[in-house]
């Protein structure tokens, strides 16, 4: 899976545009899988991706549109899917979203993620044995009635301020 | 119809009766300019009343981008602004990085032109296919912070980029700034002042258009080729860490930082204020601007205030330009300065100003309400900037600006204000840097650096410039000969960085960005061919603009000049002891080779 360490992110967003770019061949944020989010109030910055969690709410599609990959990564049907938007409110962090009826998840590129790539400081790294899946639970609570972009944001802005949190006893 | 790279699309609006009109644009418009900076100074020649005031309902804001900008390439994360300057009644224009750029390119619009004034504070929403005017009275006094914050909640999407103004702006200070991604300044010649005058809190963007390139994979291998070219720069690890605050030491040891006003070019506690103790003990982590790979600015935390900066000018000018060796007050600062709008470096020169003028006697504290202040008195600083943020008091006539404030008395303090066309002079004393002296000088947004950036001067590169500008000489910081030359190719790199709005430091102070390479990014971006040697033809047009602009609001060849001091006081310390400069034989020898008039 894609692990990002929070405190390297500097909110460059080369993750988000070589992803848009190796999979469209253009630009736009909404074409990524993987999306940043630059917090400027506490100069928090972290791309947001598919985390592989335990609960797997997105796969839980009504047209059954949606799988699990031997790598853990999400794969859409692009026959079965009708873009009817369960998966987008059913992800607890935003990592899945619709845009002009297409629905955008990580894919890992097949096992050689781009973004992984992109990224010079090491912000982002990719641990295909790592199956330490994490549980979103707490999240998926409070975050039922946000659209993606206020989940993003939530999700960010918690993880954050624990990383800030981290720095700031160590500091001490 | 412009398919590739371009938005292709230019958006008007009018605050006056809250309208706007999408007009394509056209390809036979900006082929000649480019887009950025180059294309804002056409339009706003083309279309603005010269004569008008910069603060009244005529004045014409454009918020420009350029073919490049958003796209694959390194730091193409630039937009500029440009209206007729109400610090300097002149030319006006200022770029900033982050991420507003790329998300106002999103939006397919190239360039954002702003007239009329609104009846209420109101802010814009621009998207894809709409324009929203929203009165927003709730957001009168409010941070850029603030401002921000509460257009994202409001709007529920916290990718939405916002460029606003700060309580400066709305008072109209002269030199208040635009500020965006919650740190990013447009901070020159007073351009939050004029979207203040329109009444115009912010403006804010989210787009849904795809950046798309003629050519992908040429355009690929380009950018791939800058980015190696960053890496493998032998400034990178510098550059790294230090971004633009490593020229506090390094202006240091050749003798050129800004020290008590200009007065000194040596500053004995550099260490205390240096990028390196910044780094060592407030920075938190590096920032960078959209798709960049230097990741040069930073992000510092203190016990009670925090933010992205500063930079070299901000942190030099609220150091050692005003003797004050106290970093964690020129951090704060620098928050401050950034939440209220302000343009750091005009902001200290009218208190650097009022400092030198007092201890040389030519102003009394009775000329400015009681006010008494020396070098590195921070409390009475902090005082004088929140006075002018809200024009209370004195600060009312410092929110002028220093060259204004100066016309009400003796000739001897006109002198001593560091300034060109009213413009405040950057930090790096000219005495030291010949070709930064010129470009001071002949900068057509009056003294500023960025129109030229001759950062080669420093590089003793001897056998590049006997080779680019037919003496050795050029490579040297304390020569005058080859230095008009030198700027006359700079000011084309500095304009097409502008155009492609592309970043600075890495375009032309690490001499990645040349004729040959833009030339060919352009092939792959927009599928239009420019051969390197058009390109330096439409630059060299495109700088004359420039120069028809200002000329027709009254500026001559004696404009362009510099302070007397650094024609006739030298340094008494230092590595650059005993140098001035002989400014008016290398403007002399640029309008030759430019073959401007005389006049």
């Amino acid at each position: 899976m894609i692990l990002v360490d929070i405190s390297k992110c500097t909110g460059c967003r080369r993750c988000e545009t070589t992803c848009s770019f190796f999979h469209t061949g253009r630009i736009n944020t909404h074409l990524a899988r993987i999306k940043v989010l630059n917090l400027y109030e506490t100069g928090t910055d972290s791309p947001v991706v598919c985390v592989q969690c335990k609960e797997r709410y997105c796969v839980k599609c009504p047209e059954n549109a949606l799988r699990v990959g031997n790598k853990g990564q999400v794969i859409v049907s692009p026959t079965l899917c009708t873009s009817c938007g369960v998966c987008e409110k059913a992800c607890p962090v935003g990592a899945i979203e619709i845009f002009n009826k297409i629905v955008y998840v990580c894919d890992l590129c097949g096992g050689k993620p781009k973004c992984v790539e992109a990224c010079t400081e090491g912000a982002i790294t990719f641990e295909p044995e790592n199956i330490e899946h994490i549980s979103l639970k707490d999240i998926k609570k409070e975050t039922a009635k946000m659209n993606p972009s206020q989940k993003r944001h939530f999700y960010v802005k918690k993880i954050g301020s624990i990383a800030r949190k981290r720095r700031d006893e160590a500091h001490a | 119809m412009l398919k590739y790279g371009y938005g292709g699309r230019v958006l008007r609006v009018n605050l006056s009766d809250r309208t706007f009109f999408v007009e394509s644009l056209d390809p036979a418009w900006i082929k000649p300019v480019i887009g950025g900076r180059a294309a804002n100074t056409k339009r706003l020649f083309e279309e603005l009343d010269l004569e008008c005031d910069p603060l009244g309902e005529k004045n014409i804001l454009i918020f420009g981008t350029g073919p490049l900008t958003g796209s694959l390439l390194p730091a193409s994360a630039y937009y500029t602004v440009t209206a007729k300057s109400p610090l300097t009644g002149i030319l006006g224009d200022s770029a900033a990085g982050g991420q507003f750029a790329a998300e106002m390119k999103q939006t397919g619009f190239d360039q954002i032109i702003i007239t009329g004034k609104a009846d209420k504070l109101i802010y814009l929403y621009v998207t894809e296919s709409d324009v929203e005017f929203i009165e927003c009275s709730y957001l009168t006094g409010k941070t850029v912070l603030e401002t921000t914050e509460t257009i994202r909640r409001d709007r529920c999407d916290h990718s939405i980029e916002v460029a606003a103004i700060g309580p400066a702006g709305e008072n109209l200070v002269h030199y208040a700034a635009i500020v965006s991604s919650g740190n990013r300044v447009n901070g020159r010649t007073g351009m939050g002042a004029v979207l203040g005058s329109k009444n115009l809190k912010a403006l804010a963007v989210r787009g849904t258009r795809s950046v798309e390139v003629a050519d992908p994979l040429a355009y690929l291998e380009e950018c791939r080729a800058i980015e190696a070219a960053i890496l493998d720069h032998s400034e990178y690890q510098k550059r790294y860490q230090l971004g633009t605050t490593m020229l506090m030491t390094d202006l240091n040891g050749i003798g050129i930082l800004p020290t008590k006003h200009f007065q000194e070019g040596v500053c004995s506690y550099v260490d205390k204020i240096s990028g390196q103790t910044l780094a060592r003990i407030y920075k938190l982590k590096n920032k960078a601007c959209f798709n960049c790979n230097l990741h040069c600015s930073r992000y510092y935390v203190m016990d009670d205030c925090e933010a992205e900066g500063p930079e070299f000018e901000t942190l030099c000018s609220f150091t050692s330009r005003l003797g004050n060796s106290d970093l964690p007050f020129a951090l704060e600062m620098n928050a401050y300065l950034n939440q209220m709008g302000l343009d750091s470096i005009s902001t200290a020169e009218v208190i650097g100003w009022i400092m030198e003028c007092q201890e040389k006697g030519l102003l009394h504290p009775d000329d400015l309400d009681g006010l008494a202040i020396t070098w590195g008195e921070v409390d009475k600083i902090r005082d004088i900037v929140e006075k002018i943020t809200y024009r209370r008091g004195i600060g009312d006539k410092l929110a002028d600006g220093a060259t204004k404030l100066s016309r009400s008395f003796s000739e001897e303090a006109q002198k001593l204000v560091m300034q060109v066309k009213g413009l405040d002079v950057i930090c790096g004393d000219p005495r030291g840097i010949k070709a930064y002296g010129l470009t001071y000088a002949i900068a057509s947004r009056g003294a500023d650096h960025l129109r030229a950036e001759p950062y080669f001067e420093l590089t003793n590169r001897t056998e590049e410039a006997k080779k680019r500008f037919g003496t050795e000489k050029a490579a040297y910081r304390m020569e005058e000969e080859g230095k008009a030359a030198l700027v006359t190719y700079t000011e084309k790199i500095a304009l097409l960085t502008d155009s492609l709005t592309m970043c600075k430091n890495i375009g032309l102070c690490m001499d990645i960005l040349n004729l040959d390479n833009a030339s060919r990014l352009l092939r792959a971006g927009t599928g239009i061919d420019y051969s390197p040697e058009e390109l330096k033809k439409i630059l060299g047009e495109a700088i004359h603009t420039d120069y028809k602009f200002n000329k027709r609001l009254g500026v001559r060849k004696v404009d362009n000049t510099l302070p007397e001091r650094f024609q006739k006081e030298p340094l008494e310390e230092g590595p650059t002891k005993g140098s001035t400069v002989d400014i008016h034989k290398m403007v002399d020898e640029y309008y030759k080779l430019h073959d401007w008039d005389n006049q």
